[in-house]
């Protein structure tokens, strides 16, 4: 559908008035809210992963498209919940405790409500038990924690820990990402996954959710 | 006494590793300079958030660096980039007791939240104002017990890197989209910060050293990096030579292979090669245009890497020089807690194979 590709352009250009306007026209038309979102504005942040992975765009790139892409979800969630779609899965994200660190974990934030999750972001420099009481209130399926420092990514496992130590361990799949850290590390510390970067971060969350 | 300390200073530096690979002569063996803050407060057996804030230790740590590290110069600074943005108002976060955590300007305590602020920006005053005096007087006695021995250097926040810090980074990444003007006069005011502090450190007889890591085009693609930072970063290092100071490095990290033809008109005669750049690329276009390059070794896993492997590592950094006089054995920054056994490590392996 031709509205449908112009609503993604206009998200891959950041948009955002555009964007709006587009996605109120195409509810009002009748065009399904699930169709307008996997259509639209989830083909449209999958071409910002691609563009960014090449080098065609940036993060000031990126954060235009993310507003835009938050001023569409904002006039679709009504009429989502109305519809009873539910999200493909609600992820948590912080960067860990001491870590100052939240660009990455913004993108990765980004590009995961781009692929039709729903996101809680706990922000920076979070404590381990912030997370426990976190996972408690929201119920998440995946737990995302990001580290830059090699001196911070050890408070991944401190978090890990807590989240055992509160029983908690076996109701979520937990993925890391950040510089410092690897695959190797996450096997260490009893991570379910590692992701390189926001694109591969997306592949990485919908495998641990098939599985 | 300070300006006797400058001679002497000034008078070191003719005769340093460095300066050798600034000017493309060789000298016994390439200058070694790892990146040192955090760490420093490791050496004193210490935390980052009270070392940065007491002189006392201060002091002790940067002496205890020189004579862990041998390092062919010091940089004074632990947490750099917070101490501008602390001075013109910004609230920067500390840890309490044992808590090793470093100090950053706290994402809620900017000062710069939309276009109305622009008047409220001030210059700091860098005698008085946050930690710059602190600081200051740090690199004075620095100086005064070591300024015959190596050079000694201010970290100073490049333009880009303050403003962030002043704006938060996500918001200045939105403003060079939307409000592109807004931001050309947030870097004016950036450099205008980073020229008093550069003053002030010069004053007191050191070099400077910049920082301006959050304009790598791991964030801002070159193309911005032209538009927005190239033009006030030229016009501190063109204000630094007026000072009397022949020799400016401009640390960006992050792979820079991308705006390395920017990275170098900005008359920086020493720049950085982090771990993840192309060596090959830095090394052919330093020498066509005379400049220093510091190539790094990576450090994200230096907590727990064997000798043999920090071995192999130092060696093929030095490999990477294929003889270039300018090339300087860096690495990234050390993660706090890094054993000090590391350095006398990467030391001998200096001595023995980079002759
Ligand atoms: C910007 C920056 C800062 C900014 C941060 C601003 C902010 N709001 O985030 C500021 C100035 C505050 C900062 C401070 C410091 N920094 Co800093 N910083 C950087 C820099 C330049 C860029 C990081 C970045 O944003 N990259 C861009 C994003 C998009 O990439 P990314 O973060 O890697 O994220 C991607 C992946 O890692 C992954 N990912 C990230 N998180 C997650 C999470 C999950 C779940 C998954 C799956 C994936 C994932 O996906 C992301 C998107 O593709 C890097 C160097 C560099 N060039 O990389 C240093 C760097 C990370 N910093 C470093 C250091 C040492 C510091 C300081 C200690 C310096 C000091 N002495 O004061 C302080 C620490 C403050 C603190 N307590 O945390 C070192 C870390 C070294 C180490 N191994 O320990 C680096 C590597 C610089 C270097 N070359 O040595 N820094």
């Amino acid at each position: 559908m031709r509205e449908l590709q112009d609503l993604a352009d206009a998200l891959i250009n950041g948009y955002a008035d555009r964007v709006s306007k587009l996605t109120n026209e195409l509810l009002e038309t009748g065009v399904e809210p699930q169709t307008i979102l996997n259509e639209g504005l989830i083909a449209g942040m999958t071409v910002v992963g691609e563009k960014m992975r090449t080098g065609e765009m940036y993060l000031p790139e990126v954060l235009q498209s993310a507003s835009a892409m938050h001023a569409s979800l904002k006039l679709l969630k009504p009429h989502l919940v109305k519809e009873g779609v539910e999200s493909r899965g609600k992820i948590l994200m912080g960067t860990v405790k001491g870590d100052m660190h939240d660009i990455g974990k913004n993108l990765v934030g980004i590009m995961l409500q781009g692929a039709g999750f729903e996101l809680v972001d706990l922000g920076l420099n979070v404590p381990p038990q912030k997370f426990v009481e976190a996972i408690g209130m929201h119920q998440p399926a995946v737990v995302g924690l990001s580290a830059m420092l090699t001196t911070t990514m050890l408070n991944m496992k401190t978090t890990i820990e807590a989240i055992n130590n509160a029983g908690l361990r076996s109701k979520v799949k937990i993925i890391i990402g950040g510089a410092p850290v690897s695959q190797k590390f996450a096997d260490d510390i009893g991570a379910d996954g590692y992701a390189r970067d926001a694109v591969k971060a997306v592949d990485k969350v919908k495998e641990l959710l098939a599985a | 006494m300070p300006r006797l300390f400058r001679i002497l200073n000034a008078i070191y530096l003719m005769n340093s590793r460095l300066l050798n690979a600034c000017e493309g002569r060789a000298s016994d063996r390439m200058p070694f300079l790892p990146a040192i803050y955090e760490q420093k407060a490791w050496f004193v057996h210490s935390t980052p958030s009270i070392v940065c804030r007491d002189p006392e230790l201060f002091t002790q740590a940067l002496l205890a660096e020189f004579e862990i590290v041998r390092p062919d110069a010091l940089t004074i600074g632990i947490d750099v980039y917070n101490v501008e943005a602390e001075a013109v108002g910004a609230r920067v976060i500390y840890y309490d007791g044992e808590d090793p955590s470093i100090p950053a300007v706290d994402p809620d305590g900017t000062i710069f939240h939309g276009e109305e602020d622009i008047v409220n920006l001030r210059l700091p005053d860098p005698q008085k104002d946050g930690r710059m005096p602190l600081h200051l007087g740090v690199a004075r006695r620095v100086l005064a017990k070591l300024g015959n021995e190596l050079p000694v250097r201010g970290a100073v926040t490049g333009p880009f890197s303050l403003a962030a810090h002043l704006v938060g980074a996500e918001h200045l990444f939105m403003l060079t989209i939307t409000h592109p003007a807004l931001v050309k006069k947030l870097l004016r005011f950036s450099l205008e910060v980073a020229k008093e502090y550069s003053a002030a450190y010069v004053k007191v007889g050191c070099g400077v050293v910049i920082f301006d890591s959050q304009a790598s085009p791991e964030i801002l693609s070159p193309a911005m990096y032209r538009t927005f930072v190239l033009e006030p970063t030229k016009r501190l290092i063109d204000f630094i030579h007026s000072l009397g100071l022949r020799h400016v490095p401009l640390i960006i990290g992050g792979n820079t292979t991308k705006i390395l033809d920017a990275y170098l008109e900005t008359g920086a005669n020493n720049i950085l090669c982090d771990f993840s750049a192309d060596v090959e690329r830095f090394r052919e276009q330093c020498s066509v245009t005379g400049r220093a390059f510091r190539r790094n070794i990576d450090t994200a896993d230096f907590l727990t890497l064997s000798r043999e492997d920090l071995i192999a590592r130092a060696k093929k950094c030095i490999d990477e020089s294929r003889g270039y006089p300018g090339f300087i054995f860096g690495t990234g920054v050390v993660p706090f807690g890094t054993p000090v056994g590391h350095f006398a490590i990467l030391r001998n392996v200096l001595h023995e194979y980079a002759r």
